[in-house]
């Protein structure tokens, strides 16, 4: 059995592709919207069970469906780990912002902030952690779900996973699924530091400073 | 300074301000008082337009705020709470720079500020500038939360209950300090709070507030002279001036809880009674717990072995005034009489207390200092 280094490689760059545009996109979308429900609670009311329910489909079926309405290209895929990737941020984003105490968000209102300061001098630092958690989650998440990209024969190393499974071929399935776990924890703990660095120094526990 | 006119304003079916009218003038410190539901919040979040009043106008410097853009309104009135809100993923000079950046202050004029700032409290630039507020105690926290309001100069400071998350001993220095800053700098102060001793030593003028109205507005001391109404009167409770001596009766004066003994008890129960109370004297009273006298160790020593209850020996040379007498009689009975105590009795005879050099001395201390 030859491993073939270069196969390898090719596909995990693919895989990382796939994981670093759809995070970065459904960061994007889960942080807006996050913010945009935190604004409109009668709205978000009814939202986020809708949200919640649809995050419970399980990534092979949206992404059998949208294959069925684009077809078989990047963009699908893309798409439905995009959507993946953002609910655990919006989640995120949501709660974080909601649990911004009240002393706070009045200390701004009567400084004279207005909506816009107060998001971004106050109330999105202090949500800051819980956002980037959620962003760790999506990462780690995207890294697994886009070895279903394979499904539709657009590489990565599901690839290797899908051909060792259905030849029978421990070894192939370990090359997919060994790079894959290894890249989700590589990811994982590059999040870890972003984390350390957002977050204000004045919100971190004594102790893990330095 | 400021003014109210007819503001009113409920929340559902409820009023929770009924046609407010006042002024308050420039450099006043005004101190909002009264139960808790009486609306003194409500009246102070008016003024930075954090509530809008359902009708009336309210006036600051002759304009009415409602006129005004409420963001720039809010940077030119100081804002200080109770649960203090410093930002904590700001420093101590970026929380005291918070509003002069909002107001476009020449950047390199900040740190200027944050110490002269920072030497009005008597925190040292170096030592506290670059800390954040976690790393504060709870009266450092409110300094820099107080900096933070005065840190635009405005004329008028707002202050919600601003003390009273905190220990005695930093509520009473943050009290003289604040009283200290206002004068200095000759600020409107417009000042919540629950506790009256609170009122009392930093008010020009106290406005007390109830169910949406003003109850009373006066300075501290025709409040304590003639307050308004039954409900200030309770408020002020014991800084009010004392009540006349003269009226005071024995029964304010008198020791009570005391240990009585029947007179038909036997010598040896008496005796052990004495010893777990520690007394060299008991008051006997009969079987419808009237006053009969006192039987002493001494008298039970000499002639206890004759006798098997305590009848024989009671005696009833120590003197008995009424609960109802004046207490200087009380007094001066008990200094002419040479007696260690007198027994105070009530109407029907039965035993109120007794009145010791000890019970008046602490009955007139309590009187007098609260």
């Amino acid at each position: 059995m030859k491993i073939d280094l270069s196969a390898i490689l090719h596909a995990v760059l693919i895989h990382l592709g796939y994981t670093l545009f759809s995070v970065s996109i459904g960061f994007v979308l889960g942080v807006a919207l996050g913010i945009l429900l935190t604004r409109t609670p009668k709205l978000s009311k009814y939202i986020l069970p809708v949200l919640s329910v649809l995050n419970t489909i399980p990534g092979i079926v949206f992404i059998g469906v949208l294959f069925l309405y684009l077809g078989r290209q990047p963009a699908t895929v893309l798409t439905a780990l995009s959507v993946y990737a953002m609910f655990p941020v919006l989640k995120n984003t949501f709660t974080g912002l909601n649990e911004v105490d009240d002393q706070y968000k009045e200390a701004a209102r009567g400084c004279g902030m207005n909506h816009f300061q107060r998001l971004m001098l106050v109330e999105l630092p202090l949500a800051m952690p819980t956002i980037i958690g959620g962003l760790r989650i999506a990462t780690v998440y995207t890294v697994s779900w886009a070895v279903v990209a394979a499904m539709i024969g657009l590489g990565g190393l599901g690839d290797f996973i899908y051909k060792g499974v259905s030849s029978n071929n421990n070894a192939l399935i370990l090359q997919g699924a060994i790079p894959a776990a290894l890249l989700a924890f590589v990811l994982g703990t590059l999040v870890d530091i972003l984390q350390r660095h957002v977050v204000p120094r004045g919100l971190r526990k004594r102790g893990d400073e330095g | 300074m400021l003014r109210f006119e007819h503001v009113s304003m409920s929340y559902g079916s409820q009023t929770i301000l009924h046609d407010l009218n006042f002024e308050i003038d420039e450099g006043q410190f005004a101190v909002f008082i009264g139960p808790s539901g009486c609306g003194k919040t409500t009246t102070l979040k008016m003024i930075n337009r954090l509530i809008q009043p359902d009708s009336g106008h309210i006036y600051l410097n002759g304009q009415d705020i409602a006129a005004t853009d409420r963001y720039e309104l809010r940077r030119h009135i100081g804002y200080v709470i109770q649960q203090i809100g410093l930002f904590p993923n700001m420093t101590v000079a970026q929380n005291i720079c918070v509003v002069p950046k909002l107001l476009k202050y020449p950047k390199e004029k900040n740190e200027q500020l944050v110490r002269d700032m920072l030497a009005m409290v008597d925190m040292p630039y170096e030592k506290y500038a670059h800390k954040y507020p976690s790393e504060l105690s709870g009266g450092q926290q409110q300094r820099i939360g107080i900096l933070r309001a005065l840190a635009a100069s405005p004329p008028i400071v707002l202050m919600d209950e601003p003390f009273s998350a905190l220990d005695p001993m930093t509520r009473r220095s943050l009290q003289l300090e604040i009283k200290n800053l206002q004068q200095r700098l000759n600020k409107t102060i417009i000042f919540v709070t629950h506790d009256m001793e609170e009122a009392l030593d930093l008010a020009d003028v106290i406005v007390f507030m109830d169910k949406g109205r003003i109850v009373q507005m006066a300075p501290p001391e025709e409040m304590l002279e003639h307050p308004a109404t039954e409900q200030v009167r309770e408020f002020l409770g014991k800084h009010l001036p004392a009540s006349a001596p003269a009226d005071m009766t024995a029964a304010d004066f008198m020791r009570t809880g005391i240990i009585t003994v029947g007179q038909d008890r036997g010598i040896h129960e008496c005796v052990s009674r004495m010893q777990h109370h520690n007394v060299d004297t008991l008051l006997v009273v009969d079987d419808q717990k009237r006053y009969q006298g006192t039987v002493s160790i001494a008298d039970i020593r000499l002639t206890g072995h004759v006798v098997k209850t305590i009848g024989p020996l009671v005696r009833c040379t120590t003197p008995t005034v009424m609960a109802s007498d004046n207490a200087k009689d009380c007094f001066d009975q008990l200094i002419s009489s040479g007696f260690p105590y007198l027994v105070v009795l009530n109407e029907d005879q039965t035993v109120a207390g007794i009145i010791t050099k000890t019970s008046m001395a602490s009955a007139m201390a309590e009187h007098l200092w609260g």
